[in-house]
């Protein structure tokens, strides 16, 4: 399609083609779903964070009526119990230690899910209580007692496979990147100033707990359904784990009630197929919330950072360190580590820079992907500290920003895809919208932040398209619909290209049995790669339509254009249905489409190069009660450079949603630990945000200027406005009242605190 | 009307949706397992499980309740109101085509609860003020929206309806 | 999901009193189970059978007698919020029972359940120590008044007799010339603070008796005597010019524990802040101004 001609879906806020489903309570979800003879299995959890597991007794649990099976870690002979995309370092359940308060330690299955609950409560497990280390200072501890004692094998995702943990320690994976001369420019730095931040434990809280159904057929094979945001991944898994082929293992997702990457790679599917082997009979499992919390979490961090700039703001050098806390087993955390501290100097040019994080296990929940996969620790320290430099040099925040942003087109690391956009733009556009400088109302104080996140790359995204006999479409893609919008977008896509209404595209639930690979729904990669691989299986049925018209008409193909559903020409408009019939000589058939989008692996550092650079600001304008320590946001902007928005509705409710789950982790967000014990594993005492906490003023914007490899331009969005809220608010914070908070969240009293301290040393001071 | 030799087990009718349900009960039985598992009614959702997310909410006698956290025997003899009744036949509850317009659904998952809410307040207050719905809304949450799509669809349909004849 | 339990709906007190004779402490009363149902679903409790006293006559009743409102044990957060009687006698009675966690908690948790299962952070018991509150407790061997302050011994824990019923409280609505306020404060569903102030007026335009209760910070809610005494005699200005000293020795006075809702030191300062607060309010409510109070997190009744 050119450029100029003029887009009649895409662009468009066609109403989600779910949105019926969702609205009338028709949609269905894993725990909606039921199978003839299905069991239900409850998890006996660890009460400690680490201990040995002395001697598990089963037997009068397994005596009770309606109890099909109590399953343990030595009974998992029969397949590889390990699974993990980093390291394969997670037992499905445990075997021999536990290493976390709230491991799977037994698992029942029974006929109802109160039988369940009530054999649980009949497995006596007689534990041995070990040392554990529980934050990152006493798992970095020299002579600290270990997580893992033995190496476990490499998971499955090649850009791991040089995986360097530390042994004897804790320190399960390295990232290390350094540019330009290192250490030895901050010698040539007018202002050095270094500070240390820490980012907490946080939990995803998606509204529908993990859940996964499992069924074994008389084939020998094995269906899944679950709450996945990468079926494909967790068909690899499986397959591994229970050895049978690929063709074997299919993955079915639903919808999923939100997912925001705790959803990522195998979680519950081990254990449902396990238990559907043993049993011979389909199997579901449902988490609860206070579950979930025992499942998945952010990976905390502490990071120091050091900076080095010219007298006139020109920055020279940057140190980043950063400690993540990926929990007792690594799942992903080793990419996050390297994703966080990639882009760790955000989206400015810094010639020197030296970067290093350690993946560090401790004995809590297991880290996972979670929205910003890495960036939001990096970013909330590097851009505090950048503001902090800027009031040293007594400049404006926002010129300084300016000054070093990264230009469009220009090479961020060699190997790597040039910088995608305009960053000055969405600063522009930020600052102008927060009305940065005209001055605040009395009480009130501004920040600003950006961010910079690179997209995962290689991937593989794979798409067909069928064009049916009446003229509807199937667009068969396994890009999750996790409440993002996906399936609309590639409808909308399908649509623009092939010209039918959206009304007439169907969207295959993603089934790996029938809808082809896709690496991954996270990233924020869904629009531009499979929604590249859609656009060109549609382009395919597209081809093949011309091709039948053109004979049909005697017309060159390159005469004819596709539109409202038919081929059109100077003289003639045969609908679809006409041609397939002159295709096929009779009512049946469909014309297939195919795309495939694989870019292959590059130089850069991470394996890949990034499809798109994501690219964010936000401006926030707080208020303050100094006596309560309260911040109200009462203004916030974010300003997130898109390419193109294929639904611009569905790209503002995902920029609103994320700007408040950051505000969530900013001001309110922590899960507690006290020795090893999770205290907070409940929404009655885990504080996620309300309607109520809205800001007066919330304004979500976007930069078009289809910058992007999508289709029409288009960039991924949804992650990048969640980083800039928690150091944009920080920063207000400082500017405000002299204070400046390194730990998150900033909660009420920890504000007051800092209010105290400084008065205290204020009247030390005078 | 409880059956005195087992005061476990109770048989109760309801209507649900306008339909009258006769069903025996067990006295432990959750409203909203009921709802789901007897009668088939999937649009409420177990989250939280401590009535603070309402993605469970369910009218009964017009008022919402919390159906993970709500016996069945309490429901007997009175109007229960689920996601599934509003609307009818192929007409969708302004509610919920005001949702669909202003793009307030994205997983869905909280969808069912805010709807059922969203129509108890309105049927009390039916043009509320934004800072109404919200104080409303304080036991309905969500993870994808933001809430701001919420609010003014809300505020949306009651204005509206204010302005239908 | 819950325990099976048997339900009992017996219809008169006598009943009730039989059934917990024969079950004792497999037995546990039931109301609204706002929070009963939790512990029993959190295997917090673990019970037999229910006792559901919502059958028994009366027991939902909201009346006055005399200068006394009583409310029933079993009436509902909601239907406190709209009797026309508590409107009428004490409206911020009514008020805060709109601002009990949220609104479907209203229509089922009742005000015995809530001041029986005595949660450290509830809102009403600050509330009714201000109203002389006094909780009736039934058995077969009779019935006892007990003020609201001892009644409350620590968290979870009453002076209930294992085979007593709460059958109702009574609150005694403060006299004309009196303006009153409720605030609470905190981020999480259950309030870090609350502080309920009334101040009576004489007609000289002097303090004839201040009411100052805080809960939440601690393990159950106090009044505070010697601030109160300290409020009397002051005119209006007086007080509110008074407010942060009453604030300061109410916040030396208060007895705090540190929990996930916030450490001790914090919580005794925000007494002193939200005191101070509800004294200004209140300074300015008696003499007849609303002031506009608005702070985050914080719920203004």
């Amino acid at each position: 399609m050119s450029a100029g001609e003029r887009l009649r879906v895409v662009g468009q806020s066609v109403p989600r083609i779910d949105a019926l489903e969702k609205v009338t309570g028709r949609a269905r979800y894993v725990t909606d779903l039921e199978l003839p003879g299905m069991l239900y299995a409850a998890l006996l959890r660890s009460p400690w964070a680490h201990a040995r597991i002395v001697r598990i007794d089963a037997a009068a649990a397994r005596a009770l009526p309606g109890v099909r099976a109590v399953v343990t870690g030595a009974d998992l002979t029969w397949c590889d119990p390990y699974f993990g995309p980093a390291f394969r370092d997670r037992p499905i359940l445990a075997i021999d230690v536990v290493r976390y308060e709230g491991e799977p330690v037994a698992a029942v299955v029974a006929e109802d899910a109160e039988v369940a609950a009530r054999a649980l409560a009949l497995v006596e497990v007689e534990y041995e209580e070990q040392p554990a280390v529980t934050t990152l200072e006493e798992a970095l501890a020299p002579g600290a007692p270990l997580v893992h004692t033995s190496e476990p094998p490499a998971g499955h995702f090649a850009d791991l496979s040089s995986l360097r943990p530390v042994p004897g320690t804790n320190i399960c994976h390295q990232f290390h990147f350094e540019r330009g001369r290192g250490h030895a420019a901050f010698a040539e730095a007018d202002l050095t100033l270094e500070d240390a931040y820490s980012f907490p434990r946080v939990q995803h809280y998606s509204l529908e707990p993990h859940a996964a159904l499992a069924a074994w057929d008389d084939q020998g094979g094995l269906t899944v359904w679950a709450s996945t945001q990468n079926p494909y991944s967790v068909r690899v898994e499986l397959s591994k784990m229970f050895r049978e082929p690929l063709s074997r293992v299919r993955i079915v997702v639903p919808f999923l009630g939100g997912g925001f990457g705790g959803k990522t790679y195998a979680k519950l599917e081990p254990i449902v197929g396990a238990l559907a082997r043993i049993t011979d009979r389909p199997v579901r499992l449902a988490l609860s919330a206070e579950e979930a919390f025992r499942t998945v979490r952010r990976c905390d961090a502490r990071v120091r950072v050091r900076l080095g700039l010219r007298a006139d703001g020109l920055l020279l050098a940057a140190e980043c360190h950063a400690d993540f806390d990926l929990g007792a087993y690594a799942d992903i955390g080793p990419r996050i580590i390297q994703k966080g501290t990639y882009t760790a100097t955000g989206p400015y040019r810094v010639p020197h820079v030296v970067l290093h994080s350690n993946a560090v296990y401790t004995n809590t929940t297991p880290g996972g992907a979670f929205r910003g996969f890495g960036v939001p620790q990096l970013a909330w320290a590097f851009e505090s500290l950048l503001d902090e430099a800027a009031a040293r040099l007594g400049r404006d925040p926002v010129d300084v920003r300016r000054q070093n942003l990264l230009a469009h087109g220009e090479e961020y690391v060699p190997g790597d895809t040039p910088i995608d956009g305009k960053f000055e733009e969405s600063l522009n556009r930020a600052a102008a919208a927060i009305g940065w400088t005209q001055a605040a109302r009395p009480g009130r104080g501004r920040g600003i932040a950006m961010m910079m996140k690179a997209s995962i790359g290689p991937t593989v995204s794979e798409a067909i398209v069928r064009l049916h006999a009446d003229g509807s479409v199937t667009v068969l893609a396994s890009t999750v619909e996790m409440g993002q919008g996906a399936r609309t977008v590639m409808a909308q896509i399908a649509a623009e290209v092939l010209a039918v209404p959206v009304a007439r595209v169907t969207v295959a639930t993603p089934d790996t049995a029938i809808t082809p690979y896709d690496q991954t729904t996270s990233s924020s990669r869904s629009t531009t790669m499979m929604g590249r691989a859609v656009y060109e299986a549609a382009e395919d049925v597209r081809g093949q339509l011309l091709r039948v018209a053109a004979a049909l008409l005697k017309t060159p193909a390159h005469h004819l254009r596709v539109e409202d559903g038919a081929v059109v020409g100077r003289r003639a408009r045969v609908p679809y249905p006409a041609l397939l019939q002159e295709r096929f000589g009779m009512g049946g058939g469909e014309l297939i489409g195919r795309g495939i989008v694989a870019p292959g692996r590059s130089a850069a550092p991470l394996g890949g190069s990034t499809p798109f650079w994501e690219m964010a600001v936000g401006a926030a304008e707080i208020q303050l009660d100094e006596e309560t320590g309260a911040i109200t946001v009462e203004d916030y902007v974010s300003v997130a450079d898109v390419g193109r928005c294929i639904n611009p509705l569905q790209c503002e409710g995902q920029d609103e949603g994320a700007v408040m789950q950051g505000l969530g982790h900013t001001l309110f967000e922590e899960m507690l630990y006290e020795r090893g014990q999770l205290l907070n594993a409940n929404l009655v005492d885990y504080r996620v945000p309300r309607a109520e906490d809205l800001p007066a003023r919330l304004r979500c914007e976007f930069v078009e200027n289809g910058d992007g490899c999508g289709p029409f331009g288009a960039k991924g969005a949804g992650e990048g406005s969640l980083v800039p809220v928690s150091p944009a608010v920080g920063n207000a914070l400082a500017r405000l009242a002299g204070v400046r908070l390194r730990d998150l969240p900033l909660t009420p009293e920890r504000v007051w605190r800092a209010l105290r301290a400084r008065a205290a040393g204020q009247s030390q001071g005078a | 009307m409880p059956d005195t030799r087992t005061p476990s087990s109770f048989s109760i009718t309801l209507s649900v949706n306008g339909r009258a349900v006769a069903l025996d009960v067990p006295a432990h039985a959750l409203l909203l397992d009921v709802l789901r598992d007897r009668l088939g009614l999937k649009g409420a959702k177990r989250s939280c499980d401590v009535q603070v997310c309402g993605a469970c909410t369910v009218l009964v006698a017009g008022a919402p309740v919390s159906a993970c956290t709500y016996l069945a025997v309490e429901a007997d003899g009175l109007d229960v109101l689920t996601v599934e009744g509003l609307g009818s036949g192929e007409r969708l509850d302004p509610l919920q085509e005001a949702f669909i317009e202003h793009g307030a659904v994205q997983c869905g998952f909280c969808t069912s609860g805010m709807l059922v809410a969203a129509k108890a307040l309105l049927a009390e207050e039916p043009a509320p003020a934004p800072e109404r719905v919200v104080h409303h809304l304080r036991g309905n949450l969500c993870r994808c929206t933001g809430y701001r799509k919420v609010v003014e669809a809300v505020v949306a349909c009651g204005r509206a309806s204010g302005e239908r004849p | 999901m819950l325990p099976p339990f048997a339900l009992y709906r017996p219809s008169s007190l006598a009943e009730v009193a039989d059934l917990l004779a024969a079950h004792r402490r497999d037995a546990a009363l039931y109301a609204g189970g706002t929070e009963l149902l939790l512990l029993l679903k959190e295997g917090l409790l673990r019970v037999q059978c229910l006792v559901d006293v919502k059958r028994v006559p009366g027991l939902a009743e909201i009346a006055a007698e005399g200068e006394v409102l009583r409310i029933g044990a079993t009436a509902r957060h909601r239907t406190v919020e709209r009797s026309a009687l508590v409107r009428a006698r004490c409206p911020l009675v009514a008020d805060v029972a709109r601002h009990v966690a949220n609104v479907r908690v209203r229509n089922v948790g009742t005000v015995g359940g809530n001041l029986a299962f005595a949660d450290p952070h509830s809102d009403l018991a600050t509330l009714y120590l201000t109203l002389d509150g006094m909780v009736r407790l039934w058995s077969r061997a009779g019935e006892r008044d007990v003020a609201l302050e001892e009644f409350l011994r620590g968290p979870y824990e009453t002076a209930r007799e294992e085979d007593e019923v709460l059958t109702a409280v009574r609150v005694r609505p403060w006299p004309a010339g009196t303006a009153g306020v409720y605030l609470k404060f905190g981020l999480y569903e259950r309030p870090t603070l609350g502080v309920a102030l009334a101040v009576s007026v004489d007609a000289r335009g002097r303090v004839a008796a201040a009411r100052l209760a805080v809960g939440c910070v601690g393990p159950r809610p106090r009044r505070f005597p010697a601030v109160e005494a300290e409020a009397r005699g002051q005119t209006l200005g007086e007080l509110a010019a008074d407010a942060e000293r009453l604030a300061r020795a109410a916040a030396e006075g208060v007895d705090t524990t540190s929990d996930t809702h916030g450490s001790a030191d914090y919580k005794r300062d925000m007494t002193r802040v939200f005191v101070r607060r509800a004294l200004r309010i209140v300074a300015a409510r008696a003499g007849g101004q609303e002031p506009h109070a608005r702070y985050p997190h914080t719920i203004v009744v």
